[in-house]
Protein backbone atom coordinates (compact mmCIF):
# COMPACT_ATOMS: atom_id res chain seq x y z
CA UNK A 1 0.00 0.00 0.00
CA UNK A 2 1.11 3.26 -0.90
CA UNK A 3 1.57 6.35 1.67
CA UNK A 4 1.84 9.59 0.52
CA UNK A 5 4.99 11.12 2.60
CA UNK A 6 4.69 14.80 3.90
CA UNK A 7 6.34 17.34 1.38
CA UNK A 8 9.11 19.55 2.93
CA UNK A 9 7.16 22.61 4.22
CA UNK A 10 4.93 20.14 6.00
CA UNK A 11 8.35 18.31 7.59
CA UNK A 12 9.60 21.28 8.31
CA UNK A 13 6.70 22.68 10.25
CA UNK A 14 6.04 19.79 12.28
CA UNK A 15 10.10 20.22 12.61
CA UNK A 16 9.59 23.96 13.93
CA UNK A 17 6.51 23.17 15.81
CA UNK A 18 8.22 20.07 17.62
CA UNK A 19 11.32 21.92 18.73
CA UNK A 20 9.56 24.94 19.87
CA UNK A 21 7.21 22.48 22.17
CA UNK A 22 10.38 21.51 23.36
CA UNK A 23 11.91 24.14 23.98
CA UNK A 24 8.85 25.76 26.15
CA UNK A 25 8.92 22.60 28.04
CA UNK A 26 12.90 23.49 29.04
CA UNK A 27 12.08 26.82 29.67
CA UNK A 28 9.40 26.21 31.49
CA UNK A 29 11.59 23.29 33.87
CA UNK A 30 14.29 25.25 34.15
CA UNK A 31 13.55 28.85 34.80
CA UNK A 32 16.35 30.13 36.72
CA UNK A 33 19.07 32.10 36.13
CA UNK A 34 22.16 30.71 34.03
CA UNK A 35 19.64 28.21 32.40
CA UNK A 36 19.67 28.44 28.22
CA UNK A 37 16.53 30.59 28.12
CA UNK A 38 18.05 32.78 30.27
CA UNK A 39 21.15 33.26 28.26
CA UNK A 40 19.48 33.83 25.22
CA UNK A 41 17.32 36.73 26.91
CA UNK A 42 20.22 38.33 27.94
CA UNK A 43 22.06 38.01 24.43
CA UNK A 44 18.54 39.25 23.29
CA UNK A 45 18.23 42.23 25.21
CA UNK A 46 22.10 43.03 24.96
CA UNK A 47 21.30 43.28 21.26
CA UNK A 48 17.66 44.54 21.18
CA UNK A 49 17.47 46.91 24.60
CA UNK A 50 19.22 49.70 22.91
CA UNK A 51 17.39 49.48 19.82
CA UNK A 52 13.83 48.99 21.90
CA UNK A 53 15.09 52.49 24.10
CA UNK A 54 15.66 54.29 20.87
CA UNK A 55 12.86 53.26 19.28
CA UNK A 56 10.63 54.18 22.60
CA UNK A 57 12.31 57.63 22.31
CA UNK A 58 11.37 58.41 18.75
CA UNK A 59 7.95 57.01 19.41
CA UNK A 60 6.87 58.70 22.12
CA UNK A 61 6.95 62.45 20.62
CA UNK A 62 5.30 61.00 17.56
CA UNK A 63 2.52 60.10 20.15
CA UNK A 64 2.65 63.78 20.96
CA UNK A 65 2.57 64.79 17.47
CA UNK A 66 -0.59 63.24 16.05
CA UNK A 67 -2.18 64.45 19.29
CA UNK A 68 -1.09 67.91 17.97
CA UNK A 69 -2.43 67.28 14.25
CA UNK A 70 -5.11 66.11 15.62
CA UNK A 71 -6.05 69.59 17.57
CA UNK A 72 -4.84 71.30 14.66
CA UNK A 73 -8.37 70.06 12.60
CA UNK A 74 -10.33 72.17 14.43
CA UNK A 75 -8.39 74.89 13.22
CA UNK A 76 -8.50 74.54 9.93
CA UNK A 77 -11.29 77.83 9.15
CA UNK A 78 -8.39 80.03 10.20
CA UNK A 79 -6.82 82.07 7.86
CA UNK A 80 -3.02 80.77 7.12
CA UNK A 81 -0.93 83.02 9.40
CA UNK A 82 -3.35 82.65 12.34
CA UNK A 83 -3.36 79.03 11.33
CA UNK A 84 0.52 78.94 11.32
CA UNK A 85 0.75 80.85 14.94
CA UNK A 86 -1.84 78.44 16.17
CA UNK A 87 -0.05 75.14 14.98
CA UNK A 88 3.66 76.75 16.54
CA UNK A 89 1.51 77.51 19.58
CA UNK A 90 -0.56 74.33 20.36
CA UNK A 91 2.96 72.44 19.26
CA UNK A 92 4.98 74.27 21.98
CA UNK A 93 1.90 74.43 24.63
CA UNK A 94 1.92 70.26 23.85
CA UNK A 95 5.89 70.06 24.08
CA UNK A 96 5.25 72.40 27.45
CA UNK A 97 2.47 69.78 29.12
CA UNK A 98 3.93 66.80 28.06
CA UNK A 99 7.51 68.16 30.17
CA UNK A 100 5.39 69.50 32.88
CA UNK A 101 3.53 66.43 33.27
CA UNK A 102 6.93 64.26 33.32
CA UNK A 103 8.30 67.03 36.02
CA UNK A 104 5.57 66.56 37.76
CA UNK A 105 5.97 62.62 38.04
CA UNK A 106 9.34 62.69 38.53
CA UNK A 107 8.97 65.40 41.38
CA UNK A 108 6.02 63.28 43.00
CA UNK A 109 8.39 59.62 42.44
CA UNK A 110 11.71 61.42 44.42
CA UNK A 111 9.10 62.36 47.05
CA UNK A 112 8.56 59.17 47.79
CA UNK A 113 10.23 57.75 51.06
CA UNK A 114 10.86 54.17 50.18
CA UNK A 115 9.60 51.31 53.36
CA UNK A 116 11.74 51.58 56.12
CA UNK A 117 14.42 53.73 55.08
CA UNK A 118 15.01 51.22 51.88
CA UNK A 119 16.66 52.78 48.76
CA UNK A 120 14.76 53.42 45.54
CA UNK A 121 16.16 53.80 42.08
CA UNK A 122 13.82 55.84 39.52
CA UNK A 123 13.51 53.90 35.86
CA UNK A 124 11.73 54.50 33.01
CA UNK A 125 9.43 52.24 31.31
CA UNK A 126 10.21 51.48 27.80
CA UNK A 127 9.09 48.19 26.69
CA UNK A 128 5.96 46.29 26.90
CA UNK A 129 5.06 42.32 26.00
CA UNK A 130 4.11 41.70 23.04
CA UNK A 131 0.48 40.93 23.49
CA UNK A 132 -1.89 41.90 26.19
CA UNK A 133 -1.32 38.29 28.16
CA UNK A 134 1.60 38.88 29.48
CA UNK A 135 1.64 41.33 32.34
CA UNK A 136 5.41 42.83 32.11
CA UNK A 137 7.12 45.94 31.29
CA UNK A 138 10.56 46.77 30.61
CA UNK A 139 12.42 49.60 32.80
CA UNK A 140 15.27 51.26 31.49
CA UNK A 141 17.78 50.38 34.58
CA UNK A 142 19.21 47.09 35.16
CA UNK A 143 22.15 44.86 37.74
CA UNK A 144 24.35 48.57 36.53
CA UNK A 145 22.38 50.33 39.12
CA UNK A 146 21.82 47.89 42.07
CA UNK A 147 18.62 46.37 40.82
CA UNK A 148 18.55 42.90 41.29
CA UNK A 149 15.76 40.06 40.50
CA UNK A 150 12.82 40.35 43.65
CA UNK A 151 13.08 43.39 44.39
CA UNK A 152 9.68 45.22 44.83
CA UNK A 153 8.75 48.16 41.97
CA UNK A 154 6.59 50.75 43.06
CA UNK A 155 5.32 54.51 42.06
CA UNK A 156 3.44 56.71 43.73
CA UNK A 157 0.30 55.11 44.23
CA UNK A 158 1.42 52.28 45.76
CA UNK A 159 2.65 48.63 44.68
CA UNK A 160 3.07 47.64 40.97
CA UNK A 161 5.04 43.96 40.95
CA UNK A 162 8.12 43.10 41.54
CA UNK A 163 11.62 42.32 38.93
CA UNK A 164 11.34 39.06 37.89
CA UNK A 165 14.53 39.41 35.24
CA UNK A 166 17.73 41.84 35.15
CA UNK A 167 20.43 42.99 32.33
CA UNK A 168 23.15 45.26 32.49
CA UNK A 169 21.31 48.36 31.60
CA UNK A 170 17.96 47.20 31.66
CA UNK A 171 15.67 44.95 34.07
CA UNK A 172 11.67 42.97 33.49
CA UNK A 173 8.88 43.71 35.92
CA UNK A 174 6.03 41.44 36.38
CA UNK A 175 2.57 43.16 37.43
CA UNK A 176 0.94 42.20 40.44
CA UNK A 177 -1.67 41.88 37.88
CA UNK A 178 -0.33 38.75 36.07
CA UNK A 179 -2.28 35.73 36.78
CA UNK A 180 1.04 33.96 38.06
CA UNK A 181 1.92 36.39 40.71
CA UNK A 182 0.22 36.36 44.52
CA UNK A 183 0.71 38.68 47.33
CA UNK A 184 0.62 38.44 50.78
CA UNK A 185 -2.08 41.24 51.88
CA UNK A 186 -3.43 42.84 55.12
CA UNK A 187 -7.13 44.34 55.21
CA UNK A 188 -5.91 47.53 56.87
CA UNK A 189 -9.44 48.32 58.73
CA UNK A 190 -9.80 44.25 60.06
CA UNK A 191 -6.07 44.20 60.22
CA UNK A 192 -6.66 40.61 59.10
CA UNK A 193 -4.51 38.44 56.49
CA UNK A 194 -4.77 36.99 53.02
CA UNK A 195 -3.66 37.07 49.83
CA UNK A 196 -4.72 38.44 46.24
CA UNK A 197 -3.66 37.24 43.11
CA UNK A 198 -3.65 38.21 39.86
CA UNK A 199 -6.57 37.76 36.88
CA UNK A 200 -4.57 39.77 33.61
CA UNK A 201 -7.21 42.63 32.71
CA UNK A 202 -9.75 42.24 35.37
CA UNK A 203 -9.73 42.93 39.39
CA UNK A 204 -7.15 41.37 41.50
CA UNK A 205 -8.87 38.42 43.61
CA UNK A 206 -8.61 38.73 47.23
CA UNK A 207 -8.49 35.18 49.28
CA UNK A 208 -8.58 35.29 53.15
CA UNK A 209 -8.52 31.80 54.60
CA UNK A 210 -8.81 32.87 58.45
CA UNK A 211 -11.10 36.01 57.56
CA UNK A 212 -13.51 36.30 61.27
CA UNK A 213 -14.54 39.99 60.11
CA UNK A 214 -16.49 40.82 56.97
CA UNK A 215 -14.62 43.02 54.34
CA UNK A 216 -16.38 46.41 52.95
CA UNK A 217 -16.15 47.63 49.80
CA UNK A 218 -13.58 50.83 49.89
CA UNK A 219 -11.51 49.09 52.74
CA UNK A 220 -7.81 49.28 51.98
CA UNK A 221 -5.62 46.43 51.12
CA UNK A 222 -1.45 46.50 51.84
CA UNK A 223 1.24 44.37 51.33
CA UNK A 224 1.58 42.52 54.49
CA UNK A 225 5.41 41.56 54.49
CA UNK A 226 7.33 38.33 53.17
CA UNK A 227 8.54 38.79 49.84
CA UNK A 228 7.36 42.79 49.81
CA UNK A 229 8.02 45.10 52.30
CA UNK A 230 4.97 45.55 54.56
CA UNK A 231 2.17 48.09 54.20
CA UNK A 232 2.68 49.19 50.65
CA UNK A 233 -0.98 50.27 49.04
CA UNK A 234 -2.22 47.48 46.84
CA UNK A 235 -5.73 48.73 46.16
CA UNK A 236 -9.41 48.42 47.74
CA UNK A 237 -11.88 45.80 48.28
CA UNK A 238 -14.19 46.14 45.32
CA UNK A 239 -17.53 44.54 46.59
CA UNK A 240 -17.97 43.57 50.43
CA UNK A 241 -17.93 40.54 51.50
CA UNK A 242 -18.06 38.03 54.70
CA UNK A 243 -16.32 34.28 54.98
CA UNK A 244 -19.35 31.67 55.92
CA UNK A 245 -18.36 28.97 57.96
CA UNK A 246 -15.73 26.60 56.66
CA UNK A 247 -14.88 28.51 53.63
CA UNK A 248 -12.70 31.33 52.35
CA UNK A 249 -13.62 34.61 52.13
CA UNK A 250 -13.07 35.46 48.25
CA UNK A 251 -14.05 38.99 46.73
CA UNK A 252 -12.29 41.31 44.27
CA UNK A 253 -9.82 44.38 44.48
CA UNK A 254 -9.06 47.07 42.52
CA UNK A 255 -5.54 48.20 42.21
CA UNK A 256 -4.43 51.55 43.04
CA UNK A 257 -2.36 52.27 40.16
CA UNK A 258 -3.24 52.56 36.63
CA UNK A 259 -1.29 50.17 34.94
CA UNK A 260 -1.74 51.51 31.41
CA UNK A 261 -0.66 54.98 32.56
CA UNK A 262 2.90 53.93 34.00
CA UNK A 263 6.11 56.27 32.80
CA UNK A 264 8.27 56.71 35.50
CA UNK A 265 8.90 53.80 38.68
CA UNK A 266 10.73 53.20 41.54
CA UNK A 267 12.63 49.72 42.46
CA UNK A 268 12.97 48.75 45.96
CA UNK A 269 16.35 48.25 46.67
CA UNK A 270 16.14 45.10 48.68
CA UNK A 271 16.28 41.59 48.30
CA UNK A 272 13.17 39.15 48.82
CA UNK A 273 15.43 37.25 51.27
CA UNK A 274 15.84 40.03 53.45
CA UNK A 275 12.48 40.89 53.62
CA UNK A 276 11.26 36.86 54.24
CA UNK A 277 13.76 37.63 57.44
CA UNK A 278 12.03 40.32 58.67
CA UNK A 279 8.67 39.09 58.75
CA UNK A 280 7.41 39.84 62.39
CA UNK A 281 5.60 36.97 64.28
CA UNK A 282 5.86 34.37 61.84
CA UNK A 283 7.33 31.41 63.10
CA UNK A 284 6.20 29.20 60.75
CA UNK A 285 8.03 28.59 57.22
CA UNK A 286 8.54 31.59 54.64
CA UNK A 287 5.32 32.08 52.72
CA UNK A 288 5.66 31.95 49.17
CA UNK A 289 3.79 35.48 48.30
CA UNK A 290 4.25 34.86 44.79
CA UNK A 291 4.32 32.03 42.45
CA UNK A 292 7.31 31.15 40.73
CA UNK A 293 7.49 33.12 37.58
CA UNK A 294 7.35 30.36 34.25
CA UNK A 295 9.66 31.41 31.51
CA UNK A 296 11.58 33.83 33.15
CA UNK A 297 15.38 33.51 33.79
CA UNK B 1 14.65 33.59 -3.35
CA UNK B 2 17.85 36.05 -2.54
CA UNK B 3 19.44 36.40 0.52
CA UNK B 4 19.07 40.30 0.56
CA UNK B 5 15.22 39.82 0.07
CA UNK B 6 15.63 36.89 2.70
CA UNK B 7 17.40 39.39 4.97
CA UNK B 8 14.93 42.35 4.39
CA UNK B 9 12.30 40.21 5.07
CA UNK B 10 14.16 39.28 8.55
CA UNK B 11 14.76 43.02 8.83
CA UNK B 12 11.06 43.62 8.87
CA UNK B 13 9.93 41.48 11.32
CA UNK B 14 12.52 42.61 13.96
CA UNK B 15 11.00 46.11 13.00
CA UNK B 16 7.50 44.69 13.74
CA UNK B 17 8.94 42.78 17.20
CA UNK B 18 10.57 46.33 18.20
CA UNK B 19 7.78 48.25 17.42
CA UNK B 20 5.59 45.84 19.32
CA UNK B 21 7.48 46.03 22.29
CA UNK B 22 7.78 49.69 22.51
CA UNK B 23 5.01 51.22 20.63
CA UNK B 24 1.96 50.10 23.20
CA UNK B 25 3.30 50.61 25.92
CA UNK B 26 0.41 53.32 27.40
CA UNK B 27 -1.66 52.59 24.15
CA UNK B 28 -4.25 49.96 24.43
CA UNK B 29 -7.47 50.76 24.32
CA UNK B 30 -9.92 48.67 25.80
CA UNK B 31 -6.97 45.65 27.20
CA UNK B 32 -5.95 45.65 23.50
CA UNK B 33 -3.39 46.73 20.40
CA UNK B 34 -2.29 45.39 17.55
CA UNK B 35 -0.39 42.50 16.63
CA UNK B 36 2.20 43.90 14.08
CA UNK B 37 4.04 40.86 13.95
CA UNK B 38 1.30 38.85 12.68
CA UNK B 39 0.57 41.70 10.21
CA UNK B 40 4.36 41.63 9.01
CA UNK B 41 4.55 37.76 9.05
CA UNK B 42 1.13 37.80 6.55
CA UNK B 43 2.05 40.54 4.74
CA UNK B 44 5.60 38.76 3.63
CA UNK B 45 4.34 35.33 3.22
CA UNK B 46 2.06 36.47 0.73
CA UNK B 47 5.35 36.90 -1.95
CA UNK B 48 7.89 34.52 0.01
CA UNK B 49 9.00 30.95 -1.03
CA UNK B 50 7.34 28.27 1.57
CA UNK B 51 10.40 27.62 3.53
CA UNK B 52 11.67 30.77 4.50
CA UNK B 53 8.63 31.93 5.03
CA UNK B 54 7.62 29.13 7.83
CA UNK B 55 11.22 30.17 9.36
CA UNK B 56 10.09 33.85 9.08
CA UNK B 57 7.31 33.06 11.27
CA UNK B 58 9.40 30.66 14.03
CA UNK B 59 12.12 33.30 13.67
CA UNK B 60 10.04 36.37 14.56
CA UNK B 61 7.82 34.17 17.09
CA UNK B 62 11.41 32.95 19.01
CA UNK B 63 12.26 37.19 18.70
CA UNK B 64 8.33 38.32 20.70
CA UNK B 65 8.87 35.26 23.13
CA UNK B 66 13.07 36.67 23.60
CA UNK B 67 11.81 40.12 24.49
CA UNK B 68 8.49 39.40 25.79
CA UNK B 69 7.55 37.94 28.99
CA UNK B 70 6.45 34.26 28.20
CA UNK B 71 8.34 30.89 27.82
CA UNK B 72 10.28 30.67 25.22
CA UNK B 73 8.42 28.88 22.18
CA UNK B 74 5.11 30.01 22.99
CA UNK B 75 5.03 32.73 20.27
CA UNK B 76 7.37 30.94 17.90
CA UNK B 77 5.03 28.09 18.04
CA UNK B 78 1.87 30.30 17.49
CA UNK B 79 3.85 31.89 14.70
CA UNK B 80 5.19 28.80 12.79
CA UNK B 81 1.54 27.64 12.86
CA UNK B 82 -0.08 30.82 11.42
CA UNK B 83 3.43 31.11 8.40
CA UNK B 84 1.93 27.24 7.56
CA UNK B 85 -1.60 28.31 7.21
CA UNK B 86 -0.97 31.30 5.47
CA UNK B 87 1.30 29.38 2.89
CA UNK B 88 -1.26 26.38 3.04
CA UNK B 89 -4.47 28.74 1.78
CA UNK B 90 -2.59 31.25 -0.55
CA UNK B 91 -2.29 29.37 -3.15
CA UNK B 92 -6.15 28.34 -2.79
CA UNK B 93 -7.97 31.36 -2.43
CA UNK B 94 -7.64 34.09 -5.09
CA UNK B 95 -5.20 37.13 -3.70
CA UNK B 96 -7.86 40.42 -3.20
CA UNK B 97 -7.61 42.91 -0.98
CA UNK B 98 -10.95 42.02 0.82
CA UNK B 99 -9.63 38.48 1.66
CA UNK B 100 -6.68 39.62 3.10
CA UNK B 101 -8.10 41.96 5.26
CA UNK B 102 -10.18 38.80 6.60
CA UNK B 103 -7.09 36.41 6.85
CA UNK B 104 -5.35 39.15 8.67
CA UNK B 105 -8.42 39.07 11.32
CA UNK B 106 -8.53 34.93 11.14
CA UNK B 107 -4.93 34.41 11.60
CA UNK B 108 -4.42 37.20 14.28
CA UNK B 109 -7.47 35.54 16.01
CA UNK B 110 -5.59 31.94 15.76
CA UNK B 111 -2.15 33.35 16.84
CA UNK B 112 -3.76 34.63 20.22
CA UNK B 113 -6.08 31.84 20.88
CA UNK B 114 -3.40 29.24 20.11
CA UNK B 115 -0.99 31.20 22.57
CA UNK B 116 -3.56 31.39 25.63
CA UNK B 117 -3.96 27.70 24.85
CA UNK B 118 0.05 27.12 24.94
CA UNK B 119 -0.07 29.85 28.11
CA UNK B 120 -2.92 27.48 29.44
CA UNK B 121 -1.12 24.26 29.27
CA UNK B 122 2.42 25.92 30.23
CA UNK B 123 0.78 27.23 33.80
CA UNK B 124 0.40 30.79 32.57
CA UNK B 125 -3.08 31.27 33.55
CA UNK B 126 -4.13 33.28 30.38
CA UNK B 127 -7.87 32.08 30.82
CA UNK B 128 -8.08 33.52 34.61
CA UNK B 129 -8.31 36.56 33.11
CA UNK B 130 -12.00 37.79 32.36
CA UNK B 131 -11.08 39.74 29.57
CA UNK B 132 -9.29 37.38 27.37
CA UNK B 133 -12.13 36.54 24.95
CA UNK B 134 -12.43 40.30 24.49
CA UNK B 135 -8.63 41.02 24.06
CA UNK B 136 -8.16 37.98 21.36
CA UNK B 137 -11.30 39.37 19.65
CA UNK B 138 -10.04 43.01 19.56
CA UNK B 139 -6.32 42.60 18.55
CA UNK B 140 -7.62 40.64 15.47
CA UNK B 141 -9.91 43.65 14.98
CA UNK B 142 -7.23 46.31 15.57
CA UNK B 143 -4.65 44.22 13.17
CA UNK B 144 -7.68 44.28 10.38
CA UNK B 145 -8.16 47.87 10.83
CA UNK B 146 -4.19 48.67 10.16
CA UNK B 147 -3.90 46.08 7.47
CA UNK B 148 -6.53 48.13 5.84
CA UNK B 149 -3.61 50.97 5.58
CA UNK B 150 -0.65 48.74 5.69
CA UNK B 151 -1.63 45.89 3.29
CA UNK B 152 -1.53 48.30 0.10
CA UNK B 153 1.28 50.11 0.36
CA UNK B 154 3.23 46.45 1.11
CA UNK B 155 1.73 45.15 -1.98
CA UNK B 156 2.89 48.13 -3.80
CA UNK B 157 6.29 47.82 -2.67
CA UNK B 158 6.39 44.30 -3.36
CA UNK B 159 5.21 44.53 -7.13
CA UNK B 160 7.59 47.67 -7.41
CA UNK B 161 10.63 45.84 -6.19
CA UNK B 162 9.75 42.73 -8.47
CA UNK B 163 9.34 45.05 -11.74
CA UNK B 164 12.42 46.56 -10.74
CA UNK B 165 13.93 43.22 -10.64
CA UNK B 166 12.69 41.86 -13.94
CA UNK B 167 14.01 45.01 -15.52
CA UNK B 168 17.20 44.44 -14.19
CA UNK B 169 17.18 40.69 -15.80
CA UNK B 170 15.37 41.90 -18.87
Amino acid sequence: MLRSRPDRTTTLFITLVVFSFMLTTYDVQTAQVGSFGSALRTGAEFVFSPVQKAASAVTRPVVGFLDGVANLASLRDENDQLRDQVASLEQELADTESLRAELDALQRLNNIVGPAGIDTVTARIFAVAPSGFDHVRGIDRGSSDGIGVGMPVVDESGLIGRVDAVFADSARVRLITDPTVRVGVRVLRTNETGWVSGRGSGPLVLEMFEATQAVAEGDRVVTEGGRFPAGLIVGTVNEGARSDAGFALRTTVDTIVVFSRLDFVNVLITTSEDELTDVPGDDGPPVLDEAPPQGSP
Amino acid sequence: MTTGRMLGALLLVVGAVILQTTLFVSTRPFGAAPDLIVLAVFGLLRFMPAEPGIFLGFTGGLLADLLGGSPLGMWALSLTVVAYLVIRLRDRAQDSYGLAIVGVFAFTFVAQSLYVLLGTLFGQQPLKDPGVARIVILTALFTAVLAMAVLPVGSWLARETRGRRSRVLV
